[in-house]
């Protein structure tokens, strides 16, 4: 399994910035170009182009904070794109659950409400999916990948119900 | 993506969208999620003599997910308990023409209704021993 931040000369660590990582990005496009690293043959022209392909992808991986922390919980062996019980993304327990789907029942209430309650709402829920960034990068920082993960699946269903508010106040 | 007719048909038409009393010893519920996705699901059934007479969801989450518990909610309504744990993600997938990544959006239906069943069964049996508590043996 590709480790993007080996690809783009960065150590795993959950603390890098955007900063970080963009110029990490660029001086590995740049050490990849076809003009430093070809001889003129089709080959080694090939090969730069699969090297800038991804280095290319390993950025996109890696440029949002969610995408690092992310990327940190699957080379620590849970891939949240996964549903696999054991490898895959946590699933969360149900008083969770049940809290989603009341909340959905709440933006009805919240959009009938008017004056400003969608903006409450959303803006109570961006905290709490702000929070569990910085819980998942406190569990990370002390080596617990399961923790984190568990905290980057409840951002994952705080962003959609994020989504649907934002739909309700468009 | 392009969505079958009978997606789009139970997406614009939902059937049996609402709750049931969860607190009702008749009633299952089932609460699932996607984590890959963030959607959830309620799925709710009502039990009597062994048979389910009455079938609600709430599902939030993409066209296939809500086709898929509508569709199974429509299935088990009339039928026995233990003719509706039998039900699979896969007579869902294909029924509905679920294309292989809307797959997981169908296994969230069946899991739904496995879950509701097992909330029926655990009430039950909370009930019958409490009844058995109740006569002393
Ligand atoms: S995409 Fe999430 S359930 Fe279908």
């Amino acid at each position: 399994m590709d480790d993007p931040f080996a690809i783009l000369g960065l150590p795993r660590s959950a603390d890098l910035g955007r900063a970080d990582v963009d110029r990490a990005y660029f001086a590995a496009l740049e050490a990849a170009h076809p003009d430093k690293v070809a001889g003129g043959d089709e080959a080694a022209r090939r090969r730069a182009e699969l090297a800038a392909a991804r280095i290319n992808e390993a950025y996109r991986a890696l440029r949002t904070p969610v995408g690092r922390l992310e990327t940190l919980c699957r080379l620590g062996g849970i891939d949240l794109d996964s549903s696999d019980p054991k490898r895959g993304a946590p699933m969360p327990d149900t008083a969770f659950l049940t809290e989603m789907i009341e909340r959905r029942e709440a933006i009805e209430a919240a959009r009938r409400a008017g004056a400003g309650a969608l903006e409450d709402l959303r803006d109570a829920v961006e905290d709490e999916a702000d929070e569990a960034v910085a819980q998942a990068r406190r569990a990370l920082a002390g080596g617990d990948v399961a923790a984190a993960a568990r905290a980057l699946v409840r951002r994952r269903y705080l962003a959609r119900l994020l989504d649907e508010i934002e739909e309700a106040m468009s | 993506m392009a969505y079958s007719e009978k997606v789009i048909d139970h997406y614009e038409n939902p059937r049996n969208v609402g709750s049931l009393d969860k607190k009702d010893p008749k009633v299952g519920t089932g609460i699932v999620g996607a984590p890959a996705c963030g959607d959830v699901m309620k799925l709710q059934i009502k039990v009597e003599d062994g048979v389910i007479v009455d079938a609600k969801f709430k599902t939030y989450g993409c066209g296939s997910a809500i086709a898929s518990s509508s569709l199974v909610t429509e299935w088990v309504k009339g039928m026995a308990v233990d003719e509706a744990t039998k039900i699979q993600n896969k007579q869902i997938a294909e029924e509905l023409s679920l294309p292989p990544v809307k797959i997981h959006c169908s296994v969230l239906a069946e899991d739904a209704i496995k879950a509701a069943i097992e909330d029926y069964q655990r009430k039950q049996q909370a009930e019958a021993s409490a009844a058995e508590e109740a006569t002393g043996s």
